[in-house]
């Protein structure tokens, strides 16, 4: 009994070979996970990250008349080509219960689609339906018929 | 000396083991799977089990793909662009997938070579030959379906060719080649019916096959080199 609780003492050549592979079965094992589930997490939005300006688009692309909804820093944003006062664009979040309003084409004018409050496209007003407030604006440039939303 | 014992299954495991042999008789089962006869000369048996480690790898790495990839030609190569340059560790895992692939084929070629140059497939093992040439052409239509994938110019071309080569044939060569493109030129349809053998046809195809090619293995043991078989078909 001396002669093994001697060698146990010190990390005998078993212990170090099982010591090894007990290690080289987990890094195996976190090497091949961790690239599986970094991979299956949501993978970010590079242009909405720090908080800046992003770029919508060409102004072709919107004739007036028309508007889109597109994600500038995680929120939805409704840009608007209007014929009255150029492109405008607004938080695309209802003020009443934070459904995220689309444009009637037809009507010219924004549409919650879950309660039908309706705002005006060139200042964000509530024109009729139950939202308490109008629609918060958001900056919007065009620069060479690029038109860029957010930012400060 | 405790340390040694750390790698024997705990007491609720095999308590565990034991409530499911009663009802299935599951250590017969892994017994069989895992018990195969291999020659003491043997020392080129691992390039088939290779193959099986790269389709594994695939089979991974596959379901990955197909949770960023359209299969649609307006996005295809968008959505190649997204898991490459978005997706966390979509570089690694597409660059594995396609790497192994290739690899996949050459072992099993590797493999297809070893039992050829040793007689393995002298009876009785022909009908486990035939299986494996099988997984061979489903391999290569794997290798096939996924190349016109990513929607690129070589990804066109390659199967624009290939469907050519199927046209060649005499008298229904036309109707092969449309078969296979889904229409007379390479499109839309073509994407979706490659896109639909390379993710639900032919994995079940090989997988079938597979098991197939593995219990007869296991029923036969494997060929012995040294010793020349008589066999009395």
């Amino acid at each position: 009994m001396t002669e093994n609780s001697a060698i146990s003492d010190a990390m005998s050549r078993r212990g170090f070979l099982k010591w090894a592979l007990g290690f080289s079965v987990v890094a195996t094992v976190v090497g091949a996970v961790v690239p599986v589930i970094g991979y299956l997490w949501p993978p970010t939005r590079r242009s909405a990250a720090g908080g800046g300006r992003v770029l919508f688009g060409s102004v072709k692309d919107l004739p007036v008349g028309q508007a889109k909804v597109l994600p500038v820093n995680d929120k939805p944003v409704i840009v608007v080509n209007t014929s009255a006062g150029g492109v405008k664009a607004f938080s695309a979040i209802c003020t009443h219960l934070g459904c995220v309003v689309e444009w009637n084409q037809s009507k010219q004018f924004i549409l919650c689609p879950c309660h039908d409050g309706r705002f005006n496209p060139t200042t964000g007003a509530v024109i009729s339906g139950p939202p308490p407030s109008p629609l918060p604006s958001v900056r919007v440039a065009v620069e060479k018929d690029q038109i860029f939303v957010g930012g400060a | 000396m405790q340390k040694s014992t750390s790698l024997r299954p705990a007491d609720w495991v095999n308590r565990l083991i034991d409530w499911i042999d009663e009802r299935v008789g599951i250590r017969e089962i892994v017994a069989y799977s895992v018990h195969v006869t291999i020659p003491r000369t043997a020392h080129t048996y691992y390039l088939g089990g290779i193959t099986l480690f790269f389709f594994m790898v695939q089979a991974i790495t596959g379901i990955l793909l197909a949770l960023y990839y359209h299969p649609t030609p307006a996005d295809a190569y968008d959505s190649i662009l997204f898991i490459m340059n978005e997706v966390n560790f979509g570089w690694l895992i597409r660059s594995i997938h396609s790497w192994s692939a290739n690899l996949m084929i050459v072992f099993c070629v590797l493999h297809l070579l070893r039992v050829a140059v040793q007689g393995a497939y002298r009876p009785p093992r022909e009908m486990t030959w035939l299986v494996g040439i099988g997984l061979l052409l489903i391999t290569l239509g794997f290798g096939f379906t996924g190349y016109l994938l990513p929607w690129d110019e070589r990804a066109f071309w390659a199967p624009t060719v290939g469907t050519q080569i199927a046209g060649a044939v005499p008298l229904i060569g036309n109707y092969v080649q449309d078969f296979l493109r889904g229409g007379p030129d390479l499109g839309a349809l073509t994407l979706s019916r490659f896109f639909d053998v390379h993710v639900l046809v032919l994995p079940v195809a090989l997988i079938g096959a597979l098991l197939i090619h593995i219990l007869f293995i296991h029923q036969q043991g494997l060929a012995d080199p040294e010793e020349r078989e008589e066999y009395d078909g």
